[in-house]
């Protein structure tokens, strides 16, 4: 096995490639969890907006309307969980995976009877997300692999990275949705409207969950596969628990899983069982995420012990 | 208790009706006649003998499934990892009962669903450990761990313990559970599957545990106030709830298929999740809807032969129904508003 092959520069892109549709996700996620509210539906936003994503851009040759589009679909899946779990005492975890499986479903049945096809849909009358490219990296040979190219969304996750953090961070409404988080009644016995807090940061969610979606299925790639999110959703999850859903931390997270795919990803071509390579996203997902919450126990205990 | 009882039920036809008039909704939409479709629905599912023992087939497992989930529900887990204690406790299964061949027959059958269940319930001990020690999110990591027993099991099968053809499954077992209405899957293991939900149903009533779940479920405080360890149960209830989920994979291999199929349970847990959150995790209700649910999922490929509306509108109907099951405050609010409007109206008198 030639390590070089696998450990090399354009490795570093193929991270970041991976990464960018689980960060997308992990931040649908972080935004609510700020509210202390558990978007166990990123998922199916995910996947619907990635839906509605492929089919608009189809039917209107836009992908700027793709994208748009995935947005709105996106708020109203995650409007749908704001009305059942604020209204409706719905349990958030329940209502949740309800809207995973009937994004999994709904999308399959759109697939099958508005495109009129199953499993993949793939045209070249899909309009993709366009390539950013950088005309003065092409002299530097390495710097021309590693940055040029990128799709337009790749880049601005990391605008959308530095805009929650300061609007989460730095904002007024920013302090509300996380004093929110922390103590929902002191919030409410100091004149803030809690609920409208959490409708916002829900709505939110699914526009970013939508986006994340989009940039799957149009940026990542360029068609729509039955339930082609394969649970990056869950991994996005999982990168915000392990940033304790602080935006900057939770990429670290999604990077590492990002690793572990694109190795995967070259390890199959020494031979290994490609279900041992499509395992290890997943593996590492829950062991990075075990780790990070015992080490979360273990300092909170530490603390504890320190007041003690 | 009783009224409960009635609003509890009507509670379910209503979600039912609901779901079934937006599944019409988008079946006209795509311009199908709803009442076609609904009644290919059911021939699909009772249409013939062979059709009834199709859906007999695919309620066993549901039941297990179901039952599972509902356990680890009581006990305040939302155990997602059904499905990946089916495919581990599947290839168990099937491993012991392709190889172990030194064994009497009937010893080997028990040997088999033994090998599954402690399969089963050892890879659902893995979330629940972590859930209760370390305050891991369980829903995470079991629905991720699905994926990783899907590959696992996928590996041993077309790798190890494939049987050489192009299809990915193992060599056949050499214990079979009997078929009871040939020539469909329906067999034996429908007895088992009734069998242990029943038990278990009065296991968990009378039994000191049943107690200390029920109150873990409800209120875990409350339930550490009064001397009981919320952690173990918790742990044991997900303990079940995988052995649960290895039975149902036992029974599929040595009652339907007689080999280990590549991919044969996908679906199963998430359904068995649906059962059992649709009826709030009832232990007498959710049987019913295990069944409910295996109608529709064998109806659906009626749908899917006799007409031009696709089979996956039966699961977008399913989803429905849980999206608007989970809304708890429904009939509340409704309550709410007919008592504010009888009010306004006396106040205006």
């Amino acid at each position: 096995m030639n390590w070089q092959n696998i450990f090399n520069a354009s490795l570093l892109y193929a991270t970041w490639r991976s990464a960018t549709p689980i960060i997308y996700a992990a931040l649908c996620a972080s935004i609510t969890q700020q509210a202390n509210i558990l978007n166990i539906g990123t998922e199916g936003i995910m996947l619907m907006g990635a839906f509605t994503a492929v089919s608009t851009s189809y039917l209107t040759g836009s992908w700027i309307l793709g994208v748009l589009a995935a947005m709105v679909a996106g708020m109203l899946m995650a409007f749908i969980m704001a009305i059942g779990n604020l209204e409706f005492s719905a349990d958030i975890t329940a209502i949740g995976m309800g809207i995973n499986l009937f994004a999994i479903a709904f999308t399959k049945f759109l697939l099958n009877s508005v495109l009129g096809k199953s499993g993949t849909f793939s045209d070249p009358a899909i309009d993709p997300i366009p390539r950013v490219s950088l005309p003065f990296l092409e002299g530097n040979e390495l710097m021309n692999r590693l940055f040029n190219n990128w799709a337009l969304t790749e880049w601005f996750v990391i605008v959308l990275i530095i805009i929650l953090t300061y609007v989460l961070y730095k904002t007024v409404w920013g302090l509300r949705v996380r004093s929110v988080g922390q103590h929902e009644v002191a919030v409410t016995s100091v004149g803030i409207n809690a609920k409208l807090i959490q409708y916002q940061v829900l709505l939110i969610s699914g526009v970013v969950g939508g986006l994340a979606g989009a940039h799957l299925s149009l940026g990542y790639s360029n068609l729509f596969t039955e339930n082609m999110t394969n649970q990056r959703g869950f991994m996005g999850v999982a990168a915000m628990f392990f940033g304790r859903a602080h935006p900057v931390q939770t990429v670290i997270g999604c990077l590492v899983f990002g690793l572990a795919d694109s190795i995967g990803a070259r390890l199959q071509a020494y031979g290994w069982p490609s279900q041992i390579v499509l395992m290890m996203p997943y593996i590492v997902t829950i062991i990075v995420l075990a780790i990070s919450m015992m080490n979360k126990k273990h300092r909170e205990n530490k603390v504890k012990s320190a007041l003690a | 208790m009783k009224t409960d009882n009635r609003a509890f039920i009507v509670r379910i036809l209503l979600t039912i009706t609901i779901s079934l008039v937006i599944g019409a909704f988008f079946i006209l939409l795509i311009g199908e006649s709803p009442i076609e479709a609904y009644i290919a629905l059911v021939k699909g599912a009772f249409g013939s003998k062979l059709r009834i023992g199709t859906t007999l087939a695919g309620f066993t497992p549901l039941l297990l499934t179901s039952v599972a989930f509902a356990v680890a529900a009581k006990a305040g887990a939302f155990n997602v990892g059904v499905e990946g204690a089916v495919f581990l406790g599947a290839l168990v299964a099937a491993y012991i009962g392709i190889n172990w061949t030194f064994l009497p027959k009937p010893i080997l059958l028990i040997a088999c669903f033994l090998g599954a269940i402690l399969t089963g319930a050892i890879w659902s001990l893995i979330p629940a450990l972590l859930k209760v020690y370390y305050n891991v999110n369980e829903v995470t990591v079991t629905i991720l761990a699905n994926s990783v027993a899907l590959y696992i099991t996928s590996y041993f099968v077309s790798g190890p313990m494939s049987a050489g053809g192009t299809v990915s499954q193992s060599h056949p077992v050499t214990v079979t559970l009997p078929k009871i209405m040939f020539p469909s899957n329906a067999n034996a293991g429908l007895f088992i599957a009734l069998a242990i939900t029943i038990c278990l149903h009065f296991y968990l009533k009378k039994s000191k545990y049943g107690i200390k779940l029920s109150f873990t479920g409800t209120n875990s405080l409350n339930a550490e106030y009064a001397g009981m360890n919320p952690k173990k149960v918790i742990i044991y209830s997900m303990m079940i709830s995988g052995a649960l989920g290895g039975i149902a994979g036992c029974i599929e291999v040595l009652g339907v298929h007689g080999v280990f199929l590549n991919n044969f349970a996908v679906g199963l847990g998430t359904n068995g999740m649906l059962a059992s959150l649709i009826v709030k995790n009832n232990l007498v209700a959710v049987p019913f809807m295990a069944f409910f649910l295996a109608t529709l999922n064998a109806g659906a490929m009626g749908i899917q032969q006799n007409t031009n509306v696709p089979k996956s509108i039966v699961d977008t109907i399913i989803a429905i129904f849980i999206l608007i099951a989970t809304m708890d405050g429904i009939i509340a609010y409704v309550k709410n508003r007919r008592l504010k409007k009888t009010n306004k109206t006396e106040v205006t008198r």
